[in-house]
């Protein structure tokens, strides 16, 4: 893979996003690196609440403030500090070099503007071009993401589409300044799996004819197995695990991200018991000391209760962030089951 | 062969769309159209497909949630949908559901000992309080919670525990049936295991029955017996899980199994991406209803609809390619 040879596009160095409520302080992002080389896809992959959509939410500055802040770290993008960078500045970058398109298509698309108004917005807001022209290249951009009569569909507006077409118009629009990053947050989440397909055909056969970078943010692994080139496993705010998307399937080196992988049914593989999880992810104004996995973790013991661990390189190009990993491994080899059948139980 | 404790026959369920001034009704959601299945004593059917499919549909109408439009119902050989009011309240002590959303479907003002047992004290199926508290004690313990737990509120729970808690009050009037809809989806996937697994053990436990719904086919197929595949109001192949997945004889199951993408990043498959979205169950399409998606449609698929016929060995499809 000579692509992850060249300078990344995006460095994510120690970033640390807090929320500051009532309550007390929500640690959403704490401390996580990462780095997007250009033409790959990034995979960010966890359940709800383990900061995933709030990294992103980092990138583009997008996070509300007051209650969060950017508390430390940096986002590098092209040689510049986008944590550090004047408003005025990062608007230019928005929707210009990067774009992002969420889950939900109804509520991210204006319901009372024509969907080709909304892509003509983007398109006016960042070319000097004219009306006219905007609306050509928005008819093109209709049609490249693949929308039937896009010279209609551009005067209708989005109640008028199905869902899987409104995620098309997001891409559409998303894409009409030819950014270098698009950030996908369950991008297909809310479609139906022959719908879901369909888009993730679309953005793979789109990243290759533009060349662009993505960053794939989903809880679905199998979403992740389709589109990565590499993929980070958070777990409450933390980067778990992180290398390339067919080692990460291989080798699961951290009990969390082989918990996950054994804990959804294979359609091609019959197990007689799934190997559940114990208990749920803890509450974020609540983390436990040490290894923030501990409560839920087969393998913990004494240091894991202690102490956090570091993201450590436990082989080339491949992290974890797990005292016992190396244990882990004895267990695998052994071909025994890690999350032991608890029955009924808790 | 275990006897069939649940029958569908020929169920319909059409909503009206009413309009104008007068409220006329100007045209039908076939939600449901024409559907015969049977789930026999002890196993789990799985009931897949798409949203609008209508599967859920089926499943409120079978619990007499939505009352059905024509067909016949059939639990333990008598037609319920004769029943009055009375005869159904007895019927439900057999019949339980669980939802999709456990935040919607717990009541917050009840606590969860007040939840569960609500059914005990409906149905009389304990003699004082202090049975039904034991009741209740034990109902907890079996879906994996503490009785300590009876004097919350559901409000305290995470979702996955909320679940179990509407497994439990499925549970307490100890039924046959149970029909799920959805009951993972709105869950993460490490808790999803958790509810799947304690959905298997108390089946083996108590022999329960379960009508699984869900449009997610490889938890389907985990937990099934045999699975349904709905498209648009219609059964379109019914059979054995493991039939199913490496024989699927409708060009629609086929696709559908094609689009899952599978946790394997080495696996490429052959993907059949289908063309279009579902079309509106208010003016379904004309003849076979997955014709106009249909990779494999011919000429006769827009005229006459297919049969649902077997295919050998209780593998069911309703395709014209099939007949060839």
């Amino acid at each position: 893979m000579n692509k992850l040879s060249n300078d990344a596009l995006v460095e994510v160095k120690n970033l640390k996003t807090y929320f500051y409520i009532e309550e007390g302080v929500v640690k959403a992002v704490d401390g996580v690196d990462y780095e997007i080389y250009p033409g790959e896809t990034l995979g960010i992959v966890g359940e709800s609440g383990c900061g995933k959509s709030v990294t992103s939410l980092s990138i583009m500055r997008l996070v509300e403030s007051p209650p969060g802040k950017i508390e430390a770290g940096e986002i590098k993008f092209g040689g510049r500090d986008l944590t550090k960078i004047p408003e005025k500045e990062m608007r230019k970058i928005r929707g210009n070099d990067i774009s992002m398109i969420f889950q939900e298509p109804m509520t991210s698309l204006n319901p009372v503007y024509t969907v080709g108004d909304q892509i003509m917005e983007a398109i006016m807001l960042h070319k000097k071009v004219d009306r006219k022209e905007a609306k050509r290249q928005a008819i093109e951009m209709l049609t490249k993401v693949g929308i039937p009569l896009p010279e209609q569909r551009v005067d209708e507006y989005p109640h008028q589409l199905s869902g899987g077409m409104r995620q098309r118009v997001m891409i559409a629009m998303a894409l009409s300044c030819d950014p270098q990053l698009l950030i996908a947050d369950e991008p297909t989440t809310a479609l139906d799996v022959t719908i879901q397909a369909q888009i993730l055909e679309l953005m793979n056969s789109l990243k290759e004819s533009y060349g662009m970078s993505i960053m794939m943010i989903t809880h679905d692994l199998g979403v992740i197995a389709e589109v990565s080139d590499r993929v980070a496993v958070m777990y409450a705010g933390k980067v778990v695990e992180y290398t390339d998307v067919d080692t990460l399937f291989d080798d699961p080196k951290h009990p969390y991200t082989w918990g996950l992988m054994n804990s959804i049914p294979k359609l091609d593989k019959d197990v007689d018991r799934l190997e559940a999880i114990p208990g749920s992810v803890p509450s974020p104004l609540d983390f436990p000391e040490g290894c923030k996995f501990n409560t839920r973790c087969p393998l913990a013991e004494g240091k894991c209760y202690e102490q956090e661990p570091p993201l450590e390189e436990a082989a080339a190009g491949h992290k974890v962030r797990c005292w016992r990993y190396q244990d882990l491994e004895e267990i695998k080899k052994r071909g025994e089951r890690i999350y032991a059948d608890r029955g009924v139980q808790n | 062969m275990a006897e069939n404790l649940l029958e569908v026959k020929n169920l319909k369920k059409y909503f009206p769309v009413k309009a104008g001034v007068f409220k006329k009704t100007v045209a039908h959601v076939k939600a449901v159209d024409d559907i015969s299945f049977a789930v026999k004593e002890g196993e789990t059917l799985g009931l897949v497909g798409e949203s609008g499919c209508g599967k859920s549909t089926t499943g409120r109408t079978i619990l007499r949630l939505l009352e059905a439009t024509a067909g016949e119902i059939i639990f333990k050989g008598e037609n319920i949908l004769s029943y009055d009011r009375k005869q159904m309240r007895k019927l439900r002590k057999e019949m339980q559901i669980i939802f999709q959303d456990p935040y919607a479907s717990l009541n917050p003002r009840m606590t969860v000992g007040d939840i569960v047992g609500e059914a005990i004290d409906l149905h009389n199926l304990a003699e004082n309080k202090k049975e039904r508290n034991e009741m209740v004690r034990e109902l907890l313990e079996k879906v994996g919670l503490g009785s300590e737990y009876m004097q919350r509120y559901p409000h305290e729970f995470s979702g996955g525990q909320r679940q179990r808690i509407g497994v439990a009050r499925a549970l307490a009037v100890d039924p046959k049936l149970i029909i799920a809809d959805e009951p993972v989806s709105a869950l993460d996937v490490s808790v999803q295991a958790q509810v799947v697994n304690l959905l298997q053990d108390l089946q083996k436990e108590f022999g329960l029955t379960f009508l699984f719904i869900a449009h997610d086919l490889s938890v389907v197929k985990h937990i099934s017996d045999r699975v349904a595949v709905m498209y648009l109001g219609k059964i379109v192949e019914l059979t054995d899980k493991h039939d199913l997945y490496n024989n699927p004889k409708h060009p629609y199951t086929q696709s559908l199994l094609s689009a899952i993408p599978e946790a394997d990043p080495k696996k490429k498959k052959e993907r059949i991406i289908l063309e279009g979205d579902v079309p509106s169950p208010v003016d379904p399409p004309s003849g076979c209803r997955f014709h106009p998606r249909c990779p494999k449609a011919f000429a006769k698929c827009s005229e006459l609809e297919p049969e649902f016929k077997e295919y050998g060995d209780g593998h069911f499809a309703a395709c014209h390619l099939l007949e060839e």
